[in-house]
């Protein structure tokens, strides 16, 4: 044992490993088992990179992404607040490649021939799959505003989806004059982020304040009775940005009856305003892939089994993310993070007989509400009665100390590192 | 390394985790004479530590979030389970530790250690 040095054992280790892989492949008697994922965000990144750093080559990844610089949604309020840079929240996909050989492919991914087992790119080259995942995201539903639609996406933005769009909200912001007016038409249920419209309310407030503008307001026409985190936010928004900020459920504004992005005009049932800026956050969907290959159901959203999140439509795919129904789970990166690790477990499982535990899942989503003042809600779960059921929740407290709002705001920032290197690095 | 001792915070030092010969010759034995076990602890531990990398990063770098790779065990085991038993106050923690039992505390123990090695 003397002789048997560390390094001796990782290379025998390494050699066992790669007879185990090598043996498995064989004992398929066939070529590698192929697993193609769609949409290089926080679901789909990180199974891709899952399934290919445990399975050690055993598994042939594909991640189509058409995107080959990817920024987050989460976090893009912080860069609309000034408290992220546009950089700190771009990455790249060249590590999962170099690191784990998952092969990328920028393209848009068109359609899903799931009698083939194909993937139908943009253009129209085909990938074979014996298993897919897709993490589409969401599709926004344009006609669910009256008055807006994609057209009007540049003179109304959503910023909803990464990119281009966060960049033009922010550039929007930074042109509001002191006593100018930004209405935000917040989305109904169900849709990513919950308590993501609502941050954005803060860090723009924020951005507003601290540009001296203390003379212009923020409203949000809100469809919705009640949002995420509200106790919590509205503590805030009266703490820091009194004033500023002013929801409006529908009891009050009787409805949204239409918008004119010609003159950024929002007409409700209670009143019609004229604003600087309008942020139309409309009602959403899954991906249009998944709707296309009728892996959603009428609700606009994927169901699966929440004991894999396989779909519960086709047996050969599996859903994660914004695009899936997971039950008390949010539509959040943290969410689709938690249940790719589960899919990739489950795909190895099927693939190469590794194996397998009972799903468990988790999530948790802080908001900045202002410098050094964050809130965070979450909780853990599992399958039960046939959905992803939460087993324990918790949520930060109205009346909180201001050195344990500031420590929350530490692990969110921690967080962003954390998660983004475990999709991208 | 205090082998015994459940220290409340990590070590900070790397360069003495878990380096003894005698440690190392029992992993060994380990391998060697209960290949079966070794492998599904090993594989729960994967399994289970991809809830923590969310959250604490693998590389070991900490913007945030205290890093948890190469823990001595004990001092593993001590502090997830006082989060469990939530004498710690980490909401996120306490809520991630409460289904974690015994077995699984000291099957992500023996991975994050072994991480703190590569």
């Amino acid at each position: 044992m003397n002789q048997f040095t560390r390094r001796k054992f990782l290379q025998t280790s390494a050699a066992v490993a790669g007879a185990s892989a090598f043996g498995t492949a064989a004992v398929l008697g066939q070529a590698k088992p192929k697993v193609v994922v769609i949409g290089g965000g926080a679901g789909g990144v990180t199974a891709a990179k899952y399934i290919a750093r445990d399975s050690k080559g055993a598994i042939d990844v594909t991640l189509v992404e058409p995107l080959k610089r990817y920024q987050t949604c989460f976090h893009s309020n912080l860069y609309l607040g000034g408290f992220r840079s546009y950089d700190s929240i771009t990455h790249g996909y060249e590590k999962v490649t170099s690191a784990y050989g998952v092969k990328m492919n920028h393209q848009w991914a068109k359609a899903i021939d799931r009698d083939k087992k194909e993937v139908v790119l943009a253009d129209g080259s085909r990938l074979s799959y014996d298993r897919l995942v897709i993490a589409p995201g969401i599709a926004l539903k344009y006609d669910s505003v009256p008055g807006w639609g994609k057209e009007h996406e540049v003179a109304m933005p959503h910023a909803w989806q990464p990119g281009e769009q966060t960049q033009i909200l922010k550039k929007r912001l930074d042109e509001v004059p002191d006593g100018g007016l930004i209405v935000m038409i917040a989305p109904p249920n169900p849709y990513r982020c919950p308590p993501g419209p609502y941050e954005r309310v803060s860090m723009m407030a924020h951005a507003l304040k601290k540009a001296g503008k203390n003379k212009s307001k923020i409203i949000v026409v809100d469809p919705k009775e009640n949002f995420s985190k509200q106790g919590l936010f509205q503590e805030g928004w009266e703490k820091y940005y009194k004033g500023m900020v002013e929801w409006i459920g529908p009891k009050v504004h009787d409805g949204l009856k239409s918008v004119d992005p010609k003159t950024n005009t929002v007409v409700t049932g209670f009143e019609t305003y004229k604003a600087a800026l309008v942020n139309v956050i409309p009602a959403q969907t899954a991906g249009t892939i998944a709707l296309d290959a009728k892996l959603a159901n009428a609700s606009g959203f994927c169901q699966i089994d929440p004991t894999n999140m396989r779909s519960a439509v086709d047996p050969n795919i599996y859903v994660l993310g914004d695009a899936c129904i997971a039950g008390d789970m949010p539509k959040s990166a943290f969410s689709a993070n938690s249940q790719a690790k589960v899919a990739a477990l489950m795909i190895r499982g099927e693939l190469t007989k590794s194996d397998t535990f009972p799903a468990r899942y988790a999530n948790t989503c802080w908001s900045l509400i202002e410098t050094d003042d964050t809130v965070k809600v979450g909780g853990r779960y599992e399958a039960k009665d046939g959905k992803i059921a939460a087993v324990e929740t918790f949520i930060s407290k109205t009346g909180e100390s201001a050195e344990l709002r500031k420590a929350t705001q530490v692990e969110n920032m921690g967080w962003y590192s954390a998660i983004s290197a475990d999709m991208f690095a | 390394m205090n082998e015994t001792g459940a220290p409340a915070e990590p070590s900070k030092d790397r360069a003495t985790r878990g380096s003894s010969r005698w440690r190392f010759g029992l992993c060994v034995a380990t391998v060697l004479f209960a290949p079966q076990a070794y492998a599904d602890n090993k594989a729960l531990g994967q399994y289970l530590a991809s809830e923590c990398t969310a959250c604490h990063q693998l590389s070991g770098a900490s913007t945030g979030i205290p890093p948890i790779i190469g823990w001595p065990k004990d001092q593993f085991v001590a502090v997830v389970k006082s989060y469990r038993a939530k004498e710690r106050d980490n909401e996120v923690m306490q809520t991630i530790a409460a289904r974690l039992t015994d077995e699984e505390i000291a099957a992500l123990a023996a991975y994050f250690e072994g991480e703190g090695k590569k």
